[in-house]
């Protein structure tokens, strides 16, 4: 087995010192397309945030923003860097005319993300789903989320190996946001395919056959979404797209989204509600398989709620699972050193800043005690701050606490070196984790 | 409606003293609409960023009480500027009682 220094994790001191590296040479010709790169990104972004924080890569078109401190400049002024545009600009790659016109044949129309937008028009958007979200509320879902989560676990504990991905974190995501939304019978494998294949739009890596695929399975998600839709529309639920078809304005007069709007929303709560956790559950199962000292530590702090709060914190600091997202300049900015033209793309790597050691000393120690954990921007900043995150915290957190009640022994099945990464400059996602182990018996 | 006073103390020391506020709205709401700086407000009072994080004025900490569990999880992330009298303002309603209110802006820290 690969040990753990291969991905830059060491336990104890301050780890592999990227400053160590020749900067110049890691920067030069190198693009966040290469494969390579993304699977193993974090030098890389040292190279970055050392000689140039606002890097463009030219072969990937796009400004990378690499400091913590200029990405809350970003997070602070969505006007100037826009989302909407950002987001635009990226969704569907090259294809964009062709995707929208499969949409419109044969999806039910082309639903532009709702949320993805900047304010004034997002603020009234964000302000109708904040109540669905807040911390308070998924409190209340917590004993509900731990029994889907510990069936879960109770059915593979005595099997002693499984795909971390395919057989846990994936279908355990699914399966909670989709009984949320009100979605009875689902197929989790087709919520698997189609959410793969909205995310493939923001990729940046897709190919015109994928793009292909991949529109199909859109349309195929989109109708049966509009077909759950129009059943609440004369029969509404205790369930989120009840919620979002039958939303009100604040001043009471009539529907506060039009239909597309709310066709849009319900597909941006299912597919970002599993995708991006899945990838968090992923992660966790990597960090306890590989560093047993904090596996262990884990296990003798599970019943401290304040220590599982920070560990959950510190677990999507060292390992986000969105790497970076979009957004284009509305006019000539500087930021970092660098004058960024007018209507540039630019990808703000959150995986950069919360790797930024003039924020969190030592960024590869896994360490639940900093304390300014809660500064990590995995879940971005700004008024598009995930939305969320109070759901996907506790999802994380029920996980790590009930894994580590039934299982022990928690081992790699494949070498690091094998691990194989989507082809994503948004996301950083394991394709695939075989794992095994032992029921815990003590 | 009640016309009530809430006065922000900004990280740089200057005081914004709010008047016309009406009772119902977070102070949190109350500090984004009237560009208090250094409250950000991100997750939009959802008790999930600590981005909105304020200090209570000694005097007042009885009358506008303790934060519950939940906020409190959220305030120990940010242990390097976390005090006793910690809250987010956007776990606070403004009502007649907190007429007069002073707080004081946390730093956002990290950089």
């Amino acid at each position: 087995m690969a040990s753990v220094e291969a991905e830059g994790l060491v336990k104890g001191g301050c780890p592999v010192d990227h400053g160590a590296q020749d900067h110049g040479a890691v920067l030069a010709g190198a693009t966040l397309k290469d494969p390579a790169i993304l699977a193993h990104p974090n030098a890389y972004y040292a190279a970055m945030r050392a000689e140039a924080p606002v890097h463009y890569d030219e072969k990937l078109g796009m400004y990378l923003v690499s400091r913590y401190e200029d990405l809350q400049k970003v997070f602070a002024d969505p006007i100037t860097f826009s989302v909407e545009q950002g987001f635009k600009h990226i969704y569907g790659g090259a294809y964009f005319e062709e995707f929208k016109a499969i949409m419109e044949r044969d999806g039910g129309g082309f639903f532009p993300d709702a949320i993805m937008s900047d304010p004034p028009y997002h603020t009234r958007v964000r302000k109708l789903m904040e109540s669905a979200f807040t911390a308070h509320r998924v409190k209340e879902l917590e004993p509900r989320i731990a029994k889907v989560i510990t069936d879960f676990i109770e059915g593979i504990a005595d099997k002693g190996r499984a795909d971390a991905v395919e057989d846990f974190a994936v279908p355990i995501t699914i399966h909670v946001i989709c009984e949320q939304l009100g979605l009875d019978h689902f197929d989790a494998a087709k919520v698997s395919r189609w959410s793969q294949a909205v995310t493939a739009q923001i990729s940046a890596m897709q190919d015109h056959a994928a793009m292909v695929e991949n529109a199909a399975h859109i349309c195929d998600l989109q109708n049966y979404l509009i077909a759950r839709m129009k059943e609440r529309e004369d029969n509404p639920r205790e369930d989120m797209i009840s919620d979002v078809v039958h939303a009100r304005s604040p001043d009471g007069d009539g529907a506060a989204l039009t239909f597309a709007e709310a066709v849009s929303l319900v597909r941006a709560i299912l597919i970002a509600g599993n995708d991006t956790t899945a990838t968090a559950l992923t992660n966790l199962i990597f960090i306890l398989a590989t560093q047993p000292a904090i596996a262990q530590q884990l296990k003798e702090n599970v019943d401290d709620e304040r220590y599982l709060n920070r560990f959950v914190e510190e677990l999507l600091r060292v390992e986000p699972p969105v790497r970076g997202l979009s957004r284009m300049t509305t006019r000539d900015v500087e930021l970092g050193g660098t004058l960024i033209p007018a209507h540039s793309m630019m990808l703000n790597l959150y995986a950069s800043g919360n790797d930024d050691p003039n924020v969190f000393p030592c960024p590869r120690d896994f360490d639940v005690n900093r304390p300014n954990v809660g500064r990590q921007v995995a879940f971005g900043g700004g008024v598009h701050r995930c939305i969320g995150l109070a759901l996907a915290r506790m999802e994380i957190k029920i996980t790590a606490r009930e894994l580590v009640k039934r299982l022990d022994n928690l081992t790699l099945d494949i070498a690091i070196e094998d691990i194989t990464y989507l082809p994503s400059v948004a996301t950083r996602t394991m394709q695939r984790l075989p794992i095994t182990f032992t029921r815990r018996t003590v | 409606m009640a016309a009530l006073t809430v006065t922000f103390i900004e990280t740089d020391g200057t005081e914004r003293a709010i008047d016309n506020v009406d009772a119902g709205p977070s102070l949190m709401e109350v500090a984004r609409n009237s560009g208090i700086a250094g409250i950000m407000g991100d997750c939009g009072g959802a008790c999930s960023c600590a981005t909105c994080h304020v200090y209570i004025d000694e005097s007042w900490l009885e009358r506008v009480g303790a934060p519950d569990d939940i906020e409190y999880m959220m305030l120990d992330m940010v242990a390097d500027v976390q005090r006793d009298n910690s809250r987010l303002s956007c776990q606070i309603r403004m009502r007649e009682e907190l007429d007069g209110l002073r707080l004081t802006v946390a730093p956002l820290p990290g950089y």
